[in-house]
């Protein structure tokens, strides 16, 4: 069984292979350590002006105890954060003690937590200091503005204080591997995160210089929600859903190191193993794993028979690599087992064969009875949340028996508190009733017409549900998002971007960016973008626009910014997407996130 | 050198023996800055000449001599200079003579000296000219020099502005249009500038008017504030985009405004609101609360009440919060709402008695965690009111007990369970349950009251491949054939694979 699925991994291999040295002229990414480097640079700079920093303490909102005659907070602009901070000067003073304070707010100073410091009446005490870190190089093509809070804020709070900020951001790379030629967009926040770097750009200064990425591509997250509701079934989205990967690192516990110790891991493209396994289906990573133990073995079992001077070359020259080698793999097959431990069940599969029914719209009924289940049998407070708005998400919403029913049921297993993530939910468009009259085929009539259906009295409700109708059905079926069932699908090797879904789903947000790559533009894509709702948008030109036609290899270095966040699977299917096409996609994100950080991000369940 | 201008036999001689001694750049630099000093205009040409002069004379000595010192012009200059000699000097020289002649002037009256001028720099000499309202001249001086708009013309321009304000006798709309015809698209102009300086004469409509040309409503904003145009520096706040400077207004608009005008203005600024609403979430909950009084908001009141509600730790305040959210989502009309929150003071009531009757700790938790707690505790008698009282679903009170029982290994109480009525989640589960709790003996027990679609499933959970080919067989099913061969090892009877292969292409053939 082992050799069939080795031959197929090198198959697989040879494919890749293939289709990069089709394309040899491939552009290089630019390189983003520069990021790393400036951002350093001016936290150094802001430290210097203290002296001595003695140590550093994690911010966990408990009491400092420290002798220190100053303290230095480094900061996110946190209402709360600061709240406690307030607390520590005012303590401090009430016990006599002379201190100073300084707050570095990274990487913007919000007025309102000015505000705070001063209702708390510690304003004159503390200063503060900006700290422009927006950008955090993930991976060669990853970089994270590390904000998860941008979420929530933005679309379930419509608190648009983040807009700058990722308006910064872009700005920044504009400056650094500027200037664009193309900028393409969906979403309102999208807009608004354009509109603010077009206003930066033209406040600042502007250089000439070689772009290095040609393409731009601003996507709010709620165009798709669907996708990040979906069970991960690539490796490093599997690792994320399992163990949750923070900041490109991962913890792996005992059962996972089989010793008593967790190990911290970085993963990116720096360790070889992972790099090869990361956008793999995991059905394919087991079997790449034992050909690689196998290969390892092969290259210590060469140490049998070597003389002396070779046995000095090999430890001095081979050895140190292999034992690296050794280390990640052995670490990956631990993972892949615990993975597998936990994914194969039975209660997995089914799980996932709700989820494909529900994106096909097959035995719905059934996929009710499952969730009904699931909630029942308290299996998953969030994966039981997953289901109920997958299966609204892909309905146009809950019939209205369903959706009292499936609540109830739900409050009964997790507790009234739940009340308010049902209202959040409904506030995103996430877990709706079906209006009465607005079966699918009534729907599907109005394509033609503006969506919102604004009734009398309902106009006031400027997020009414009505307007964020997902209109999956339709929208999947234009953009041929469901491949053809009953065809087999071989998850070794890809046809498209379906098989990080196991080729039931092509991830709507990738497929969104494709389509617009393709045609140079929204032409073509009205009744798409009118059923997503629209603010969509292309512009030519940043800065010199002309000029930078010059340089062909940038016009292939596309840059996609998610706003409120993006998966790994998402990730992969953009690598993909780039191997297939001759583009290489960096992903600025938000924050990474999954199924489970979207939805605990709409609980309200802890006071 | 001077005398080399005055077409002298001599000079030629002169220039020789300056230029043997290899003094010919100093002489030329020297003449230049003579230049410089000197405040007769035909004095200043007379010494500028020289250069271009001396350095033809180094190509053609003697003959072009003089017939060259009659005209002075830039193209012959910049031909033939001397070999390393920098025009920037001279070109300077010029630029700046023609400056001071400028200033120099009667009409102007500035009796600058160069070195002065030097010193003091343009910019100054600028801003003087500014104070003398001389504005022509300096912008003329300005594009003369080339000095950036921003800090040349712009620059005047808004002096000019900020002067042309505080005429009294004109009217704002004159005014208003005179200065943006002028201004136009000028570069750096900052109209908000301006309008602070129309207000500072009191005339408040003028600056309004003004800063309708600011193109950045960001910088309209403080002084909107400071002319107490409070509602108009909200809206354009908001128009920025950037919501620091919203918050900045609200929080001016919270301190200046009483409560009622305050909300209202917020009623009218979604996004203003929404930010102040973040920020009262985590300040302020009560003024959170007045915010969706005012508007009538019943549902987010609900909400907010049954937030409310588990930040108590009695009992008693909790349940009036309840009330309180059961009224406010009856007004929304949210029956959905109101009667699940009825419920949940129902169940906090039942946990309340129960926990001071049985010491077992239940206030809190939700319905199903309470039944769990109290299947758990062997309190099925409280379990079964609370599953009638609520209507729990059948099959979710099933599913407890069961796995309730199994945790206890309880297997004779399952039993009867099992037998007490018919169950709504079939009896698959329980042969599940049981092998889980590592309990085939218990588990073999529910097989056979298993439905025949699940049968095959119910006998490989309990091992046993014989009753799962059986069962399999008879219903020719192929998939399960198949599933259970995959099951076979080497060390099953080679006898039943062979059936189920058997089976299996017989099953494929119909």
């Amino acid at each position: 069984m082992y050799v069939i699925q080795a031959a197929a991994v090198r198959g697989r291999c040879a494919g890749c292979l293939m289709a990069q040295s089709g394309r040899r002229d491939a552009p290089e990414l630019p390189d983003f350590s520069l990021l790393k480097r400036l951002a350093r640079d001016q936290l150094i700079y802001l430290l210097e002006q203290q002296h001595e920093v003695d140590k550093l303490y994690k911010v966990e909102l408990k009491p400092i105890v420290s002798t220190a005659d100053q303290l230095c907070f480094l900061i996110r602009p946190r209402i709360q954060t600061v709240k406690w901070i307030s607390d520590v000067v005012n303590l401090d003073k009430a016990a006599g003690r002379l201190r100073r304070y300084k707050i570095i707010f990274t990487p913007q100073k919000f007025y309102a937590c000015e505000a705070v410091l001063e209702e708390q009446g510690v304003f004159g005490d503390v200063t503060c200091d900006e700290w422009a870190f927006y950008l955090l190089p993930l991976d060669d093509d990853i970089i994270s503005l590390e904000l998860p809070e941008f979420f929530r804020e933005n679309f379930l709070e419509g608190d648009q204080r983040w807009v700058g900020a990722a308006g910064g951001a872009l700005r920044l790379i504009h400056s650094l591997y500027g200037p664009f030629s193309k900028v393409y967009g969906i979403g309102q926040c999208a807009k608004m995160v354009y509109e603010s770097w077009r206003e930066q750009v033209e406040d600042g200064e502007q250089k000439t210089q070689q772009p290095e990425i040609g393409n731009v591509f601003l996507i709010d997250r709620d165009v798709d929600f669907i996708t990040p509701l979906c069970s991960q079934v690539v490796y490093e989205g599997l690792v994320d859903d399992i163990f949750r990967i923070k900041c490109g690192s991962v913890e792996f516990g005992p059962e996972v190191t089989s010793s008593d110790k967790s190990i911290k891991v970085m993963l990116n493209s720096q360790d070889k193993v992972f790099n090869e396994i990361r956008n793999e289906h995991f059905s394919n990573v087991f079997g790449f794993l034992s050909q690689k133990a196998r290969n390892l073995q092969t290259a210590y079992d060469k140490r049998r028979g070597m003389d002396i001077q070779q046995m000095k070359a090999f430890v001095s020259e081979e050895l140190k690599g292999l034992k690296q080698e050794h280390r990640l793999l052995s670490l990956h097959i631990g993972a892949s087992e615990c993975i597998m431990k936990k994914k194969t069940k039975q209660d997995f599969q089914e799980l996932l064969k709700t989820e494909h029914s529900l994106l096909e719209g097959f035995e719905v009924r059934e996929c009710v009875s499952f969730i009904e289940e699931h909630i029942n049998r308290q299996i998953s407070m969030i994966d039981s949340l997953r289901l109920l708005c997958l299966l609204s998400l892909t309905e146009n919403g809950l019939l209205p028996k369903d959706y009292r029913s499936l609540k109830a049921q739900y409050l009964q297993s997790y507790g009234i508190e739940h009340l308010l993530t049902f209202s959040n939910l409904k506030q995103m468009g996430l877990l709706v009733e079906q209006q009465p009259g607005e079966t699918l085929t009534v729907m599907e009539s109005k394509v033609g017409k503006l969506v919102n259906d604004k009734t009398a009295g309902k106009l006031t409700d400027a997020f009414s549900s009505l307007a964020k109708k997902s209109n999956f059905r339709a929208l999947s079926k234009r953009l041929v998002l469901i491949p053809k069932s009953g065809e087999e699908y071989d998850l070794r090797v890809p046809r498209d971007m379906a098989y990080i879904f196991s080729g039931a789903y092509v991830p709507l947000s990738c497929k969104l960016i494709e389509q617009v790559l393709e045609r140079d533009g929204w032409t073509g894509l009205e009744e798409i973008t009118r059923m997503l709702n629209g603010h969509e948008f292309a512009v030519s030109g940043g800065a010199n626009g002309t000029e930078s036609r010059i340089k062909a290899d940038s016009q292939r270095i596309v840059l996609v910014m998610f706003l409120g966040g993006c998966t790994y699977s998402e990730i992969s299917a953009l690598r993909f997407l780039g191997r297939e096409r001759g583009y290489k996609f960096i992903v600025v994100t938000t924050a990474i996130t999954n199924s489970g950080r979207l939805l605990e991000a709409l609980l309200d369940n802890h006071p | 050198v001077v005398w080399i201008y005055h077409k002298s036999q001599k000079a030629d001689e002169y220039l020789r023996e300056i230029k043997e001694q290899g003094l010919l750049a100093e002489a030329v630099r020297q003449c230049v800055e003579a230049a410089g000093h000197e405040q007769e205009a035909e004095t200043q040409k007379t010494l500028l000449r020289v250069k271009p002069l001396v350095c033809t004379s180094i190509k053609n000595l003697a003959h072009s001599l003089f017939s060259l010192s009659i005209s002075v012009s830039a193209a012959s200059f910049g031909k033939c200079f001397l070999s390393n000699f920098p025009p920037e000097l001279f070109v300077i020289m010029c630029r700046d003579l023609r400056v001071l002649n400028a200033v120099r002037d009667y009409t102007v009256g500035i009796p600058l000296t160069h070195t002065q001028f030097k010193q003091m720099t343009v910019q100054v000499l600028i801003d003087r000219l500014v104070y003398r309202k001389l504005y022509p001249l300096a912008i003329e001086i300005c594009r003369y020099l080339k000095t950036p708009e921003y800090q040349g013309v712009s620059r005047v321009l808004k002096h000019w502005a900020c002067c042309k304000v505080q005429q009294k006798e004109e009217s704002d709309e004159v005014i208003a249009r005179t200065i943006s015809l002028k201004l136009g698209e000028a570069a750096g102009i900052s109209y908000s500038e301006i309008a602070t300086k129309a207000y500072e004469c009191g005339r408040t409509e003028l600056a309004i008017k003004l800063l309708e040309f600011e193109p950045r409503s960001g910088e309209q904003v403080p002084l909107l504030l400071k002319m107490k145009r409070s509602q108009l520096a909200l809206s354009k706040a908001i128009e920025s985009g950037d919501t620091d400077l919203v918050y900045t207004v609200v929080t001016y608009l919270k301190n200046e405004m009483n409560r009622g005008d305050f909300f209202m203005t917020l009623r009218n600024q979604p996004v203003a609101l929404s930010l102040y609403r973040q920020f009262c979430k985590h300040q302020e909950q009560d003024t959170l609360k007045d915010l969706f009084n005012q508007d009538d908001d019943h549902q987010e009141l609900g909400n907010f009440y049954v937030k409310a509600s588990y930040k108590e730790k009695r009992l008693e305040a909790r349940v009036a919060h309840l009330q309180s959210a059961v009224d406010e989502y009856n007004k929304a009309k949210n029956e959905f709402a109101a009667k699940t929150t009825e419920e949940e003071m129902r169940l906090l009531r039942f946990q309340k008695k129960l926990e001071e009757e049985k010491g077992e700790s239940l206030v809190g938790f939700s319905l199903h965690d309470t039944l769990r707690t109290l299947l758990a505790v062997g309190l099925h008698k409280h379990a079964e009111q609370l599953y009638k009282d609520f209507k729990v679903p059948d099959k979710r009170f099933w599913w407890l007990k069961l796995t309730a029982l199994a945790e206890k290994e309880d297997w004779e109480e399952l039993e009867k369970f099992a037998k007490s009525k018919k169950s709504p989640i079939g009896y698959l589960p329980f042969v599940e349950v049981c092998v889980k709790h590592h309990n085939k003996y218990e588990a073999k027990k529910y097989v056979s009251r298993v439905t025949p679609e699940q049968k095959v499933k119910a006998h490989l959970a309990v091992g046993d491949m014989e009753g799962a080919a059986d069962a399999a067989i008879e219903r020719r099913n192929e998939g399960e054939i198949s599933t259970i061969l995959s099951r076979c090892s080497p060390t099953t009877d080679r006898a039943l694979v062979e059936r189920l292969n058997r089976a299996k292409s017989t099953a494929a053939k119909k």
